[in-house]
């Protein structure tokens, strides 16, 4: 079996060690950067289409993507030993399945619940019924990025970072958000992002980060950026506020209690520690502030949260995830908060857990910057 | 053409009230309402992802930019919209769409915002509900709505029944198709100037897309060949010079409105270039109100022999394009779907093969009585 990816190698011990027949990992094609992509976590393909990995008990590897014309691309990237290049999904998952003699009982799959219902009846049809899920596997196994994910990651970081000198570079008055947007998407895809979980808004009183819009930037205004690159298949997003004009004070006042938040969180995601420390730590400092009834929706989302496409773990940083940190996870810290009196401000980094506590990514940790006018 | 989806769709997608009002939407829903009377359907429920959402923004005009969107569509009183979005990201929500109630329909959120819906239409008799859309709801999403719906309401395919979008575009999508094929000609002109500058596939197509993008374009998406046109790829960061022919893909979308181009660039007049824009003429000549697709079809493969289709076409010359980029029917060797009168269709030919060369050139046809109306265009690029 080639193995130039370990997580194949870490799915067949596992379909080995469970005596089964083999396993199945799809994906819908649509990159979401909340979610870990079973076919990319194997294969290292990111596919257009949806697509699946076949692996059979001898840890023979098939992938299968969709579209037909993609062929070519796919197998110069795959770690599978075989890619198969299809417009039907399930036919040419069914003449794998018969091909490798796997009994669809002693099947596995993961990710098969995110493709559309219509596919998914087809698939079943095709396979005469449908493997039994286990769709934690994919993001467990890539749960600890490898050293190599960890260097690409910290890429990642590295060009949201200079997306964001950019962003304190080209945004003037005048400019419309998308138009900054377009430049920020641009020019990080020019440093290399494949993609860019771009939200990017402006207002003199924000509720919370959106996509950008039509609105005109104004002095006095206050941009909120989330800026989220993937370069070779690593997210790595920064949350950055930023002043046009001088900020009010209370603006510099209720900002530093974001930075004293983003500290304690470090501090407290040490390996061995769980998600739920890191969330209490962090709405700690901001109730202490005297702002503990904000410290939910709409008022915050999450105070943070894995990246996929690789694995979504540790999950989001919620104070009811118990999830044990490891050294080596991956994933973004963001005490983004809703204040009466200065609106929403954003502050995070990407993190890598260490047995000290969360290391930061970025170089430059997030200041309430100003542009000058 | 099938390309990589973006995480998230970073354009500005606030709705439009001079350009769409109400009355717009209340126009399109007539047709619905119809076929809701027809079918004895109270309500329709109308799904859309990032990806394909056609009839929910048809409908509604709400685009997911991330997850998926449902409009929850009463035949009387009044809609909600159902997002995959936190209550935190509501506000900025309710600015793309004229539905007023907008929910999350995230986690917990799902039982609040869904289920009482539906208290309206309860009657002694299961009630029949319209979809659209749901083949692509993920499964997880399909059993809430059926555990939600429980044995109170039927679910009935709307899809073929109700045909939103219709294939004929009416007169303000016509208009927006015509901003949006405006600026994929501009986008594809800065794809070759910057081609002919660069020397690089990737280049240009970053400098299409940054110009598409700052003239409002909501999304752009461009493949790319880098073996002189005989495969298509995506994005891959390399920038790298490579030797023509340029052969690349790009489509645009403004104000919810997809339009696309391939875009050859060669040094010299070859086979395949003389026969690609000969088999074009052809399929714009074939497009005609009623004309069949198979018809059309054969039309262009008669101009492209004896080469065979491009194989990044897929087996198909065009399809309808609009408010998805891969709108039906597909003009292929098999259907007999009919083309209609201001249906709107993207026209494809290409040739890859070693005796003649790597051509793809396209363009996009409003269909008329008197014939179709290009709309879009452009042909292959000779450097004197």
């Amino acid at each position: 079996m080639t193995n130039r990816n370990g997580r194949l190698g870490a799915a067949a011990k596992y379909v080995a060690g469970h005596s089964l027949d083999g396993l199945i990992a799809a994906s819908n094609g649509l990159n979401n950067f909340l979610e870990s992509n079973a076919v990319y976590v194997l294969s290292g393909v990111r596919p257009i289409g949806e697509s699946a990995v076949v692996l059979d008990r001898d840890g023979h590897s098939i992938l299968i993507l969709a579209p037909s014309w993609d062929g070519e691309r796919a197998a110069a990237l795959s770690a599978t030993d075989e890619t198969i290049a299809t417009d039907d999904l399930a036919a040419a998952l069914a003449v794998a399945v018969k091909k490798h003699r796997l009994n669809v009982e002693r099947t596995i799959s993961v990710g098969l619940s995110l493709l559309g219902q219509g596919l998914v009846d087809r698939i079943a049809a095709a396979l005469g019924g449908l493997p039994k899920a286990e769709n934690e596997l994919a993001r467990d196994l890539a749960r600890v990025r490898t050293p190599e994910e960890l260097q690409t990651a910290e890429q990642a970081a590295w060009i949201a970072e200079r997306g964001y000198e950019r962003l304190l570079e080209f945004a003037r008055p005048g400019l419309r958000e998308y138009e900054l947007a377009a430049e920020l998407y641009c020019f990080t895809k020019k440093l290399g992002a494949e993609d860019n979980f771009l939200l990017m808004s402006a207002s003199q009183h924000n509720l919370a980060v959106r996509a950008a819009g039509e609105r005109i930037l104004d002095v006095g205004d206050i941009i909120l950026s989330e800026i989220t690159p993937c370069y070779r298949g690593q997210f790595a997003q920064i949350c950055r506020t930023t002043v046009i004009g001088e900020p009010l004070p209370v603006v510099r006042e209720k900002y530093a209690i974001l930075q004293e938040a983003m500290g304690a969180g470090l501090k407290a995601g040490r390996a061995g520690s769980t998600v739920a420390d890191v969330t209490r730590a962090i709405n700690g400092v901001i109730a202490k502030a005297g702002y503990g009834q904000y410290c939910r929706p709409p008022y915050m989302r999450v105070r943070g949260h894995g990246l996929g496409i690789t694995s979504d773990r540790p999950g989001d940083v919620v104070d009811t995830n118990e999830r044990v940190l490891e050294s080596g996870m991956v994933f973004v810290m963001h005490p983004n908060q809703y204040i009466p009196e200065s609106g929403y401000l954003m502050c995070g980094e990407p993190v890598v857990v260490t047995d000290q506590g969360c290391r930061a990514l970025t170089r430059r940790p997030a200041e309430l910057d100003v542009i000058r006018v | 053409m099938l390309t990589m989806q973006p995480s998230v769709t970073i354009g500005s997608y606030t709705w439009a009230q001079d350009r769409l009002p109400y009355d717009e939407f209340s126009l399109r829903l007539d047709a619905l309402h119809a076929a809701m009377d027809r079918n004895n359907w109270p309500a329709v429920l109308v799904y859309g992802d990032v990806r394909e959402h056609a009839a929910l923004a048809y409908l509604s005009n709400f685009i997911p930019r991330v997850r998926w969107g449902m409009a929850l569509l009463p035949r009387n009183g009044d809609a909600r919209l159902l997002c995959a979005m936190s209550t935190r990201d509501l506000p900025a929500m309710r600015t793309l769409t004229w539905i007023a109630d907008v929910r999350s329909g995230m986690g917990p959120e799902w039982d609040k915002a869904f289920d009482p819906w539906f208290e309206r239409f309860a009657g002694a008799d299961a009630q029949r509900l319209g979809t659209l859309g749901f083949d692509i709801m993920a499964p997880a999403l399909h059993d809430a709505v059926r555990r939600s719906l429980g044995a109170r309401f039927v679910l009935h395919r709307a899809d073929d029944v109700a045909a939103v979008p219709p294939q004929h575009k009416r007169p303000r999508e016509l208009t927006m198709m015509r901003a949006s094929c405006k600026l994929v000609e501009t986008a594809a002109k800065a794809f070759v100037d910057s081609w002919r500058n660069s020397g690089a596939p990737e280049t240009a197509a970053l400098d299409a897309e940054r110009v598409a993008r700052s003239l409002a374009a909501q999304d752009v998406r461009t493949l790319i060949s880098f073996d002189g046109g005989r495969t298509l790829a995506p994005y891959q960061g390399r920038f790298e010079k490579k030797a023509g022919p340029l052969v690349g893909y790009l489509a645009v979308k403004l104000m919810g409105y997809w339009a696309d181009l391939f875009v050859t660039v060669d040094e010299r007049r070859t086979p395949a270039l003389d026969r690609t824009e000969r088999a074009l003429d052809a399929l714009i000549a074939a497009v005609r109100p009623g004309a069949r697709t198979a018809d059309v079809y054969a039309k262009a493969m008669q101009a492209l022999a004896p080469s065979p289709l491009h194989p990044a076409l897929g087996g198909s010359v065009g399809h309808g394009i609009g408010l998805s980029l891969n709108e039906g029917p597909a003009l292929r060797a098999v259907g007999n779907a009919d083309l209609v009168e201001d249906g709107v269709y993207t026209l494809h030919a290409g040739i890859a093969d070693a005796a003649s060369g790597n051509a793809i050139v396209s363009a996009i046809v409003r269909n008329t009585a008197n014939g179709a109306d290009v709309l879009a265009r452009f042909p292959p690029v000779i450097p004197a």
